[in-house]
């Protein structure tokens, strides 16, 4: 009788050690890398700026939350610090643009106006320009 | 959609399109803080208009956890993706935009957060500086006062005010 005991008390403490564990390991859990991540979209720049100029409804429903990589040439990068920083892509509009927020570059002087580059984030919506979070720069595919 | 229409009534604008939104609340357990750089402020000089706007789902949490919970069960981000401030510095005329210098503003405006506008007011500083304006401000809200349910377990354990920074670096809108 007593043995069961011990095996019952084991596996609760068991569950409860786990419990705690994975508890933990989700709260603290950071942001998926998503130079890693497959895209859920392949696009320019200009072209997905249109799609939310157009009917912004339409494209939210398709964009929002999801991974985009996007293509297009460098209008400004603006730095809140070093390692933050937001980069606007040109568009086929004068004051619309889609702008990439970034956490994790590591050499931010690379970043040039007017140069082609690829950048994979996170669509959060549309205010004037196109808006992408926790993005990441795509490598020339040579 | 409503920024274009203020943009086009021209005369002396600036312009920002990253500007910094913070939020902070204090509890024993964790620090809740987000920020967002990807705020759009536009500031009239001439009237001492203000309008701001965000996108509920650009604030940044260090935990994605957070991030999600913050999204999903508290903004409900996406049916009320945006959030917007339209208000006006009371105070214009101790503000000279034509000199350099660091300025004490009074602000008074609607802050619409999930579809719920409150008036604020707040004091806040203008910085006028060669080529631009910087402009900041600090004040609290109180999330249920924007209809942001908080429930009661977790409710106990936070800071009853959320403070929000705000921090913009405006460039001169060009007249087209």
């Amino acid at each position: 009788m007593k043995r069961y005991i011990k095996i019952g008390l084991f596996v609760v403490l068991f569950f409860a050690v786990a419990g705690v564990v994975i508890g933990l390991y989700l709260f603290n859990l950071k942001h998926a890398d998503l130079a890693k991540a497959k895209p859920d979209f392949i696009i320019t720049a200009s072209a997905l700026q249109k799609e939310f100029e157009v009917n912004e409804a339409t494209a939210s429903a398709k964009y929002i939350n999801k991974i985009i990589e996007v293509t297009g040439s460098i209008a400004s990068v603006s730095k809140a610090d070093s390692s933050n920083l937001n980069v606007s892509l040109k568009t086929g509009s004068d004051i619309s643009s889609v702008i990439c927020n970034c956490r994790a570059i590591t050499d931010p002087s690379k970043l040039k106006t007017g140069d082609e580059i690829t950048i994979r984030g996170e669509c959060s919506g549309f205010l004037m320009d196109v808006l992408l979070k926790e993005c990441a720069i795509v490598p020339k595919r040579k | 959609m409503f920024l274009i229409i203020v943009l086009a009534v021209n005369a002396q604008k600036f312009m920002t399109k990253n500007g910094y939104i913070g939020i902070y609340s204090h509890t024993p357990l964790e620090e809740i803080k987000a920020d967002n750089n990807q705020v759009v402020g536009v500031i009239d000089t001439s009237t001492g208009e203000m309008v701001f706007q965000a996108l509920i789902k650009s604030f940044h949490f260090e935990r994605a956890l957070m991030e999600e919970h913050f999204n999903e069960n508290y903004m409900e981000s996406d049916k009320f993706p945006k959030s917007t401030f339209k208000g006006k510095i009371t105070n214009l005329s101790s503000v000279d935009f034509s000199k350099p210098g660091t300025y004490n503003v009074k602000v008074e405006g609607d802050l619409t957060i999930r579809d719920k506008t409150n008036k604020i007011s707040t004091d806040g500083t203008v910085e006028v500086v060669s080529g631009g304006i910087n402009a900041s401000s600090k004040f609290k809200i109180v999330p249920e006062d924007f209809n942001i349910n908080i429930p009661g377990v977790v409710r106990d354990k936070i800071d009853k005010n959320m403070e929000v920074t705000v921090t913009m670096k405006y460039a001169p809108l060009a007249n087209k």
